[in-house]
């Protein structure tokens, strides 16, 4: 099934809970979802005989800008019926918050760990959620744009590069 | 009889232990020798890779990527570049496809080799690791020969090669090519059909093929649950659809399909078939051709974002590129391979003894480096 | 040996004053220092050989630095242990981690005092030898549990507790298949084993194959007897493919993860010691200990002529099927032949029992643990009690039973 045709799948089944489909200026054409209902329609792309998306490749946080909104990036293939579908959400800044998918794809537990250590994106309903990668008692998240480079950890200073 | 249950140690497997592979922590819950719950801790080898990559321009990225898997470092740089190269269009000429697939290949076998001798090690088998390391050093001759370098080569740029390959490289190669199959026999004969060996290795860590799926899992480990996937058959990229190789499959051989057996032979055979596309590659090689001549003035993609895969020794490489049109990528995301492998561990580990364990995570062949990158 | 020692001591003028208590004193501490000096030797060149062997196998050249072929290699490494740092864990239970090596030395070191190795040279002559050495040797356990408790490791606790599991399992069947041997001498003197042998007879006492009569030539179950108990001694010493309870990939390196310096070194001494028990053992067991292998020099002229027969045909066979010579072992049986057959004297020297054999029979068998440790992987705990549990104990019971009734079909016993 191709993307285009994938879109009008999920539109057709949860409406306005897909948001927009993007071909341009990406090499994988994109559904964008609502946040809150991405658990409901990654099950849906998983269970469904056409669909089948049983395998997430990647799941990556974004921000692309001071002022933006945090995105999240899904991409999913599915390795019965070799196609693809990459879905995309938005969440707030101040309150960054997706449904969690890690008990559907076990992949993205700790790909929603690491993209809450790095961003700070509360994965709700994911069963362990906690840094991954950077020290459990690290401040801030660090590859948020406004990220400011700590100059201290735990007493020791932190060199700055240029 | 129910068995005595007494109470439960949690037990430090590393950061410093013989058998992690590098810098892993993994905490156990033992009941005795039996595990009853595995849980990896990973961040040690943190060096904030993806917030390099969002402060360096594109071509300096590109020794940070080998970094990352230093054990394949040519398989990151070439999917590395690979992804720069599609956003950007840039068409190659056909030597360096070819050069490039012959280094990725070499180094797979590599890779492997490491992967093989390492697992022996840890089921207590010291000697074949030794022989392995034999080959592997003949392969980093030739890496030196062409970049200069053992370990961590920055050979792939972006558009080309660093360098084109010095005379007498392709003899060397195929001299190499020639001793190889003979010596993966010798393998064979001292590790893979030895009795102890089996009886550590089959029907250990067994894996079904959804669980694999499930977790993410990729490469060599996923095709050993017997799941036909390999991203250089799947989905060509590079050159790859100009040769003919077999994927190997996990049977079960010696046990159940999905075991611990099946993911170190899955790896000796995809040594074989590596070789058999090295020389395929530098049959065909065209002798004419400038490596460098396709690599832009100004590395600077068009706004977009790409996800590209590439088939690793471990498994499937993925980077995340999102680009606003700056010689800077606004995002870099490495979905690298042996991070989800690794996360399986828990699963398919869980009521083994601690040997087990062991012999689990040295089959699943983790780099820790691309792991915490 | 002591008494011997004693007489000759006397037999000075200067010392005949001492008187024959003193005298005797004074030679069992040399002879106790004898034996404690041949363990530390013989783990210096041990260490070296297995180092080579281990290299040779690996296609590596091994220790080259130190002295000639790097043979003062192993001088130098226990030197560096010697001034390494003692460091003790602060949560360790201090006395049991000093006295835990100790305890596994001096236990491995005093069953060397039963061990003839020529029809003189032999500390103590006990009537119990062989359950002396046994007994004693299984103290070696006591100490690695004292080592593996008092290191306050998880890992050291492992290791010891396995190293107990496996050692006293494998003690069972190991038992009885000596049992067996001793159904066949009557006695547990070592010194009165070994002269049991002497001689040469058929195999297997009707099949026609003129051999030396060793015990392991005696009957189809003591054939097997001693591989069952090479297997154990293998397992008992803790050498791979047994070698879990130190297994360096799962734990660390068991016992004797905290241990450092001297104290470290002594593990290792006696590692190597039980290591040369072991071989010994065997020889004297299985393989007529001191005996010579040939009956008289015409034995060892014809013996050594099929020895290059061999030779020949394993060089070939090896030609054929790697592509490779290998003329070392056809050179050196060709060299004994030879000379065997020029000087009389040569082969009669052969055809003498003597420490000569002892410690060649002893060697191969060192040779061939080391061989196991190189190239077999290590088996799992449970395996490893699987194998002592339903492998190993009913084939030695098995092999009690039928070698006392070969000794009835074969008339060496009536009932």
């Amino acid at each position: 099934m191709t993307e285009q045709e994938i879109y009008a799948n999920l539109s057709r089944k949860f409406g306005d809970k897909v948001i927009e489909f993007m071909e341009e200026g990406t090499h994988n054409p994109t559904v964008v979802v609502d946040a809150g209902a991405i658990a409901k329609i990654v099950t849906y792309l998983k269970d469904d005989e056409k669909l089948q998306f049983d395998s997430l490749m990647n799941l990556a946080g974004h921000d692309a800008d001071v002022e933006t909104e945090f995105s999240v990036i899904y991409h999913l293939v599915s390795t019965e019926l070799k196609h693809y579908i990459t879905l995309k959400v938005f969440t707030s800044r101040d309150e960054p918050k997706v449904a969690s998918i890690a008990n559907i794809h076990r992949t993205a537990d700790w790909h929603e760990r690491e993209t809450f250590d790095l961003y700070g994106i509360n994965f709700e309903g994911h069963p362990d959620l906690k840094r991954i990668l950077m020290e459990d008692d690290w401040e801030g998240y660090p590859l948020r744009k406004d990220y400011v480079p700590a100059e201290f950890y735990r007493g020791m200073r932190i060199e700055k590069v240029k | 009889m129910g068995r005595l249950h007494a109470e439960e140690m949690v037990l430090n497997m590393g950061p410093q232990h013989p058998s992690t592979h590098g810098v892993l922590r993994l905490k156990l819950r033992t009941d005795g020798e039996i595990v009853s719950h595995i849980e990896p801790v990973i961040g040690y080898l943190h060096r904030s890779f993806e917030k390099h990559a969002e402060n360096l321009e594109y071509q300096m990225i590109t020794p940070f990527t080998g970094r990352c898997d230093y054990l394949a470092a040519i398989g990151s740089e070439h999917g590395y570049a690979m992804a720069v190269e599609k956003m950007m269009g840039i068409e190659l000429p056909e030597r360096v496809e070819y050069l490039r697939v012959i280094f990725a290949e070499f180094q797979r076998i590599a890779s492997h080799l490491v992967a093989v001798g390492t697992f022996g090690l840890d089921v207590g088998a010291i000697t074949p690791f030794i022989y392995c390391f034999r080959e592997r050093e003949l392969i980093l001759d030739l890496f030196e020969m062409a970049s200069g370098a053992r370990l961590l080569y920055n050979y792939i740029w972006i558009g080309g090669l660093a360098h084109d390959v010095p005379p007498g490289f392709v003899e060397k190669a195929y001299e190499f090519l020639d001793a190889f199959d003979e010596r993966v026999a010798e393998y064979n004969q001292i590790l893979t059909g030895n009795k102890i060996f089996i009886e550590r290795a089959a029907d250990i860590g067994v894996m079904t093929p959804e669980v694999a799926i499930n977790y993410g899992v990729t490469g060599p480990s996923l095709r050993a649950s017997g799941v036909n996937i390999d991203i250089r058959r799947t989905e060509p990229y590079s050159i790859y659809d100009r040769f003919d190789f077999d994927v190997p499959l996990g049977q079960g051989l010696q046990g159940t399909i999905g075991d611990s057996w099946d993911r170190y032979y899955v790896r000796v055979l995809e040594m074989n078939e590596s070789a058999k596309i090295i020389r395929q590659a530098l049959d065909q090689l065209p002798v004419e051709g400038d490596v460098k001549s396709a690599i832009p003035r100004r590395i600077r993609p068009p706004k977009g974002e790409i996800y590209f895969r590439s088939e690793n020794p471990r498994g499937e490489l993925g980077y995340y590129i999102v680009s606003n049109g700056k010689n800077v990528p606004l995002r870099l995301k490495m979905r690298s391979p042996a991070f989800s492998n690794l996360s399986v561990i828990n699963e398919i580990g869980q009521g083994w003894m601690i040997s087990d364990v062991i012999a689990i995570l040295g089959s699943l062949d983790i780099v820790l480096g691309e792991i915490d990158r | 040996m002591i008494q011997l020692l004693a007489n000759w001591i006397l037999s000075f003028d200067i010392l005949s004053g001492m008187g024959n208590s003193v005298a005797w004193g004074l030679s069992l501490f040399i002879v106790a220092a004898l034996i404690f000096v041949f363990v530390a030797a013989n783990a210096i060149v041990l260490v070296y050989i297995e180092r080579k062997v281990s290299a040779f196998m690996q296609v590596r050249l091994g220790p080259m630095r130190v002295g000639k072929f790097g043979t003062l290699q192993t001088v130098a490494d226990a030197l560096k242990l010697l001034q390494k740092e003692d460091i003790i864990p602060k949560m360790a239970d201090k006395v049991l981690f000093i006295i835990g090596p100790w305890v596994i030395l001096v236990a491995s070191v005093v069953t060397f005092a039963a061990i003839p190795f020529s029809d003189t040279l032999l500390a103590a002559n006990m009537n119990i030898g062989l359950f002396y050495v046994v007994s004693i040797s299984s103290i070696v356990v006591l100490g690695i549990v004292m080592a593996g408790w008092a290191s306050n490791n998880k890992w050291s606790l492992y290791g010891a507790m396995r190293s107990a599991a496996q050692i006293i399992s494998y003690e069972i069947p190991v038992g009885i298949t000596l049992i067996a041997v001793v159904a066949v001498v009557g006695s547990l003197n070592l010194q009165t084993m070994i002269q049991a042998q002497a001689g040469t007879g058929n195999l297997f006492h009707w099949i026609p194959i003129p051999l030396p009569n060793w015990f392991i030539f005696h009957s189809p179950f003591l054939f097997i007897a001693a591989f069952v108990y090479l297997i154990g001694a293998t397992a008992e010493i803790n050498r791979t493919p047994f070698d879990i309870p130190e297994s360096e990939s799962e734990l660390v390196a068991g016992f004797m993860t905290e241990f450092s310096g001297l104290r470290w070194a002594l593990f290792f001494l006696s590692e190597y010691a039980n290591a040369t028990l072991v071989a010994l053992l065997v020889s004297i067991i299985f393989l007529g200990g001191w005996q010579s292998p040939f009956a008289d020099y015409e034995g060892a002229q014809i013996g050594f002529s099929v020895i290059t027969l061999v030779a020949i045909m394993w060089t070939l066979f090896v030609r054929a099927k790697t592509g490779r010579l290998s003329v070392y072992p056809l050179g050196l049986s060709l060299v004994i032949t030879i000379a065997a057959w020029l000087f009389p004297g040569f082969a009669i020297w052969m055809a003498s029992p003597g420490i000569f054999w002892m410690l060649m029979k002893a060697g191969t068998i060192i040779f061939l643990l080391m061989w196991f440790r190189w190239t077999f992987p290590r088996l799992r705990v449970d395996q490893l009690m699987y194998v002592s549990w339903k492998v190993i104990l009913p084939l030695s019971l098995i092999n009690l039973m039928g070698v006392a009734i070969w000794m009835w079909l074969t008339g060496e016993i009536q009932f």
